[in-house]
């Protein structure tokens, strides 16, 4: 029995299956998370490019992914110049959203009476397909850069203002009672305790937020406009210039993770700051 | 200061606290609760769940309006929170995102005092509860007990005259829970202060307390109030004597007997109140 035993206590290794991935050497093992998006990216692109050459499709229905690379190259200056207005309207999109939205939670979370008149309100027009007032706002606003920013601003202002209620509705109770306790002002109670507990919850409606505002003054570039990526994909689609349209493409996808970058790393800073003293 | 207080420090007189009054919901969580503790001494309110000592703890804090009855506290009557009285909760309720020793100057960030004037006293204080080297952990990183302990030095860092603990070690396991009662023991030999221990434990209220006050449910008021002899300093090892015993016996008949005598008072009321009906 006890050799028998033995075998099996050597088997074991031999028996690993044959077809197992091959291990990732311990020292790649960090860039796992980073290879492998990247390889399913090259993959798809180079699927593509394979496909449309194979399959003889046509530039216009779909270009190869290297004609693309070839087009942004060509038209890189004016894509950049032209990403500044559509930036610009999504930032102050986003900075007027993110006021109003954590200003009005604020006020929600300390109106028993404005909560019960508000939130329901606002968790019934979070679920209305907002994108259909997009020719309100020009019909209000006119064809300039206002009625793009209203508009962005509208679609990107309510998950700002449910998040940081819920962050604000969330903070331990037993918390602010011992804040209280201290004899602090509900100011100071708001300011170090209230404000950090609902931080997390507060970043992650400013990243809807910044999507939401970028997707909005795109849609307002769309309906009026005479500058901006929104009216240069426009512009080229009615070219049917496909190349230049996804090479359009590629700096507003390189904007919006910009600029979702740029919230990823405001908060992580704040938290740091919170987390020191 | 040298010169010790003398008199009193707390007085409680026909306190009482109803929610809901005026409804047909009305609840009496306190009802006519009267005592008075001496500066400097440390008084347990022993009593079940639910009979509304916590309640009482937080009306002595100011975190609680009184129904009626008043609390005078250092000769004025509560009418809201002071830095005088500093409170211990049932949880730790650490911030999260802050460290071990940014949690326990916590008050004093709240206070607006000087930070850098109490960080010394806030090491000390945690090299002495056994946190020694765990001054930059979050509480994530801490085990119950230790959360415990920050939670101790926070309330102990800006001296205030008063504490106020409400039932602070229910939430940890039996060995925890002797140690922090060992600790707490240590603690008050070095700040003799005035204290206010809510618990539902027998044996840690008279290990801990000069007096021990029972509190019963119904009515929600004060039973017995006994004074616990042993001199300090008390190590643990007074819980194998017999006259502890013997005291912790009698709180525990004390309990009892006004557990029946309610549960009597409860049958003759639905007797009564089935009568019409017949």
């Amino acid at each position: 029995m006890a050799a028998r035993a033995g075998n099996v206590s050597v088997e074991i290794p031999a028996a690993a299956p044959p077809g197992s991935v091959p291990a990732i050497g311990p020292s790649l093992r960090w860039a796992r998370p980073i290879i492998l998006p990247i390889a399913t990216a090259a993959a798809t692109l180079l699927l593509w490019q394979f496909a449309a050459v194979r399959l003889r499709i046509p530039a216009v229905i779909l270009p190869t992914p290297i004609e693309i690379a070839h087009e942004l190259w060509r038209a890189l200056p004016v894509l950049i110049e032209q990403a500044g207005p559509t930036a610009l309207d999504t930032l102050m999109a986003f900075a007027a959203a993110s006021a109003l939205g954590v200003g009005l939670a604020v006020v929600i979370a300390y109106s028993p009476l404005l909560r019960d008149t508000l939130y329901p309100n606002l968790v019934f027009f979070q679920l209305v397909p907002k994108v259909a007032l997009a020719p309100l706002f020009v019909i209000w606003l006119g064809f300039g850069s206002p009625s793009r920013v209203a508009f962005a601003t509208f679609i990107s202002f309510f998950p700002v203002v449910i998040a940081a209620a819920v962050g604000f509705a969330g903070t331990d109770p037993a918390a602010l009672q011992l804040c209280r306790s201290l004899t602090a002002s509900e100011w100071r109670c708001f300011l170090l305790v209230r404000f950090p507990f609902a931080l997390p919850a507060i970043f992650s409606g400013f990243k809807v937020a910044m999507t939401m505002a970028v997707i909005g003054v795109i849609i307002g570039e769309f309906i009026s406009s005479q500058a901006g990526l929104g009216h240069y994909i426009l512009n080229a689609g009615s070219r049917l210039d496909t190349a230049d349209v996804f090479a359009a493409l590629g700096v507003l996808c390189a904007l919006g993770v910009g600029l979702y970058g740029a919230v990823a790393l405001a908060e992580f800073g704040i938290r740091r700051v919170y987390g020191r003293h | 200061m040298s010169i010790a207080k003398v008199g009193r420090c707390i007085e409680a007189s026909g306190v009482s606290k109803v929610y809901g009054a005026g409804t047909a919901a009305a609840v009496e969580a306190v009802s006519s609760v009267s005592f008075t503790v001496p500066h400097g001494q440390f008084v347990a309110i022993l009593g079940p769940s639910g009979c509304g000592k916590s309640t009482l703890l937080m009306m002595v804090g100011g975190l609680e309006p009184v129904s009626s009855g008043n609390i005078i506290v250092n000769g004025e009557p509560m009418t809201g929170p002071r830095t005088s009285i500093g409170i211990m909760f049932q949880d730790p309720t650490l911030l999260p995102w802050k460290s071990a020793l940014d949690n326990v100057l916590f008050p004093v960030r709240v206070l607006k005092r000087s930070i850098d004037d109490y960080r010394e006293a806030a090491r000390d204080l945690l090299h002495q509860v056994g946190l020694h080297g765990f001054e930059h952990k979050r509480p994530h990183e801490l085990s119950g007990g230790m959360r415990q302990r920050v939670a101790i030095c926070r309330t102990l860092v800006y001296d205030p005259e008063v504490l106020l603990m409400d039932e602070p070690f229910s939430a940890l396991d039996a060995i925890s829970r002797d140690e922090m009662n060992e600790l707490l023991l240590d603690l008050w030999q070095q700040f003799t202060k005035t204290a206010l221990f809510v618990t539902h434990s027998i044996r840690e209220a008279v290990l801990l307390a000069d007096r021990v006050l029972v509190m019963t449910k119904r009515p929600a008021t004060i039973v017995e109030n006994l004074a616990v002899p042993f001199a300090r300093p008390r190590s643990m090892a007074l819980g194998e004597s017999r006259e502890f015993n013997e005291i912790c016996r009698h709180l525990r008949e004390c309990i009892e007997e006004s557990h029946s005598r309610s549960r009597a008072l409860r049958a003759r009321t639905t007797a009564w109140r089935r009568e019409p009906a017949t």
